[in-house]
């Protein structure tokens, strides 16, 4: 209940403000930075760093996106979008809507013990997270079965500078010539990389580690405690939702329909489908967002388990 | 069978609760009003009778300010059948014989057979109202009950209090208090929660009741705020503080 320690250490400043005051902190630093990067455009060395480096790392290219990704892409987005609700549901919900707790055997580990009992807003959490660890777990197969990996693995060192490339070329607004349909650009490959290979999995590590399906007694968490863990789970969803913005952002800013007819109608092109898909895919999961409320999640669990005040 | 729950609508004991200092009423605009949960357990207890026997009819009643009608719209919800409001600007703090008055006034022409009530409400905690009720109705009553069983000619059930629990029974038409022990509240679906908009909702005066302007007998003469919690004293150890504790506990005659 107490914000009373984020507060001052905000110097006083209403959450609004803060909000106000990092927005226009952010554009003014957005701003200088772009200022900054055409006077560099103009320095010959720079001319020809872009020129060697012109945003692709080497081996990053294999054309075509197939419909699994696409697939994968919307249940992860579905999911993602509401586990950002479940989560904050749990951080904001002082009295739980209900309480959940697990009928016949466990899953996963047979215990002797009684069956823990969680709230709603847990069991609604854990159930999208399990079920996108199966998502995201599918995709890692597919992704290495398939070779595909190349195009978010990077293989070789230019990837950094070529991502340094690709920054200052977006920066001078000298937007690079891009075709995602063949391989991402440096940058983008980075960015997905860490956000597949290291935030999720950190974020599905410290969530496991505040859920029930942790084993209590194991010798491990002496050196990885709860607290360590909290601290750490919930700023993974700001990072989460900063990747979210900016995608979203980057995507819409650099060929919309082409970057959506790639991931929502998994064909190059100019044609309206992939609009259509997203639009379609955008209502699902407003729909979801806002159907998410104690009265129809509550039948929702009881099909689980059993569903007591 | 016909079955009268009573139900109130109470400040949420989860938040703060306040007194209002000029009038010494409960504070109705601080934090949240809810459904008293004795009054969940109450309509419980007739719906579980209303599951056995389809043709029993669940009538909620609460007297109370317009907001009242969120705790007649949750037991609906729940599963009555009807609603019952006793809503008059006059009424504004009844004590316990104004409330009964009324009630019991409300109540006659039904001609219910059994008037459920919770033991007492969680904010005047009187629970002298089943009580007085059944004595205006010229009812029996079965108090404080922590089990219920109901038949078509009599009501049972274990009556508690602090000394002893006794099995007791009374010929319907009758009037009975519940505690806590019963079963917890069903949860209301999206199913129910829309059917209750469609079911009917009597609002009744003081006027369409027959009654005159209730004159209170109880008076609030004073209020005291619970004071804010100061910091207890701190003992640092510095060789002698097992001394210190067992001193301090021993001066509060706790050990």
């Amino acid at each position: 209940m107490s914000t009373a320690p984020t507060t001052r250490r905000f110097s006083g400043l209403s959450a609004r403000a803060r909000w106000v005051v990092g927005a226009i902190a952010a554009v003014t630093v957005l701003v200088a930075l772009v200022v900054l990067a055409r006077w560099a455009w103009g320095l010959a060395g720079v001319q020809d760093f872009v020129a060697r480096y012109p945003g692709v790392a080497t081996g990053a290219t294999r054309t075509g996106t197939p419909a699994w990704v696409d697939i994968l892409h919307f249940f992860n987005l579905f999911l993602m979008a509401l586990m950002i609700k479940s989560g904050l549901m749990i951080h904001r919900t002082r009295r739980p809507a209900a309480h959940w707790t697990r009928r016949g055997r466990a899953l996963l580990a047979r215990s002797r013990t009684r069956p823990a009992t969680i709230t709603l807003e847990q069991w609604f959490h854990v159930s999208l997270d399990l079920t996108w660890l199966v998502v995201g777990a599918t995709f890692v197969v597919l992704l290495f079965t398939s070779g595909r990996w190349v195009r978010l693995v990077p293989t070789s060192w230019d990837v950094v500078p070529n991502a340094l490339s690709v920054v200052l070329q977006y920066l001078s607004l000298h937007w690079p010539q891009e075709s995602t349909w063949v391989a991402y650009n440096a940058l983008q490959m980075l960015t997905y990389f860490v956000t597949v290979f290291v935030l999720a999995p950190i974020s599905a590590a410290t969530g496991l580690r505040l859920s029930e399906l942790w084993p209590k007694q194991a010798a491990i968490n002496r050196y990885y405690p709860i607290e360590r863990a909290r601290a750490v789970h919930f700023p993974t969803m700001w990072l989460f939702a900063a990747f979210i913005v900016v995608h979203v952002a980057m995507v819409m800013a650099t060929g919309a329909v082409a970057n959506l007819n790639h991931m929502f109608g998994a064909r190059p092109g100019d044609s309206l489908v992939g609009v259509l898909v997203f639009t379609a895919s955008a209502v699902v999961v407003a729909g979801a967002w806002l159907a998410a409320r104690p009265v129809l999640l509550r039948p929702l669990a009881a099909l689980t388990g059993k569903v007591t005040r | 069978m016909k079955i009268a729950v009573l139900v109130k609508h109470v400040p949420d004991t989860y938040g703060e609760r306040r007194l209002d200092p000029a009038t010494g009423w409960a504070d109705r605009t601080a934090g949240d009003q809810v459904i008293d949960e004795i009054s969940e357990r109450a309509v419980e207890v007739a719906l579980a009778h209303k599951d056995q026997d389809r043709s029993t009819e669940v009538v909620v009643v609460t007297m109370g300010p317009p907001q009242a009608t969120d705790a007649l719209r949750k037991a609906l919800a729940m599963g009555a059948d009807r609603a019952v409001h006793v809503l008059d600007d006059a009424l504004a703090g009844a004590d316990l014989m104004v409330t009964a008055t009324v009630l019991a006034t409300a109540l006659r022409p039904e001609r219910f057979d059994l008037v459920i009530a919770g033991n007492e409400s969680t904010d005047g905690r009187g629970g002298m109202l089943p009580a007085l009720l059944a004595e205006m109705l010229g009812l029996p009553l079965l108090s404080a009950l922590r089990t219920v069983g109901l038949t078509e000619r009599e009501v049972s059930g274990t009556r508690i209090t602090d000394a002893a629990s006794t099995q007791v029974r009374a010929q319907l038409p009758a009037v009975i208090s519940i505690t806590e022990q019963l079963p917890d509240a069903r949860f209301a679906g999206l199913r129910g929660i829309m059917a209750a908009k469609r079911k009917p909702q009597a609002k009744l005066t003081l006027a369409a009741l027959g009654l005159e302007e209730p004159r209170p007998r109880t008076v609030v003469t004073s209020t005291t705020a619970v004071p804010g919690r100061t910091g207890g004293p701190r003992i640092e150890d510095d060789g002698s503080a097992a001394r210190q504790l067992a001193d301090f506990l021993a001066d509060r005659h706790l050990i």
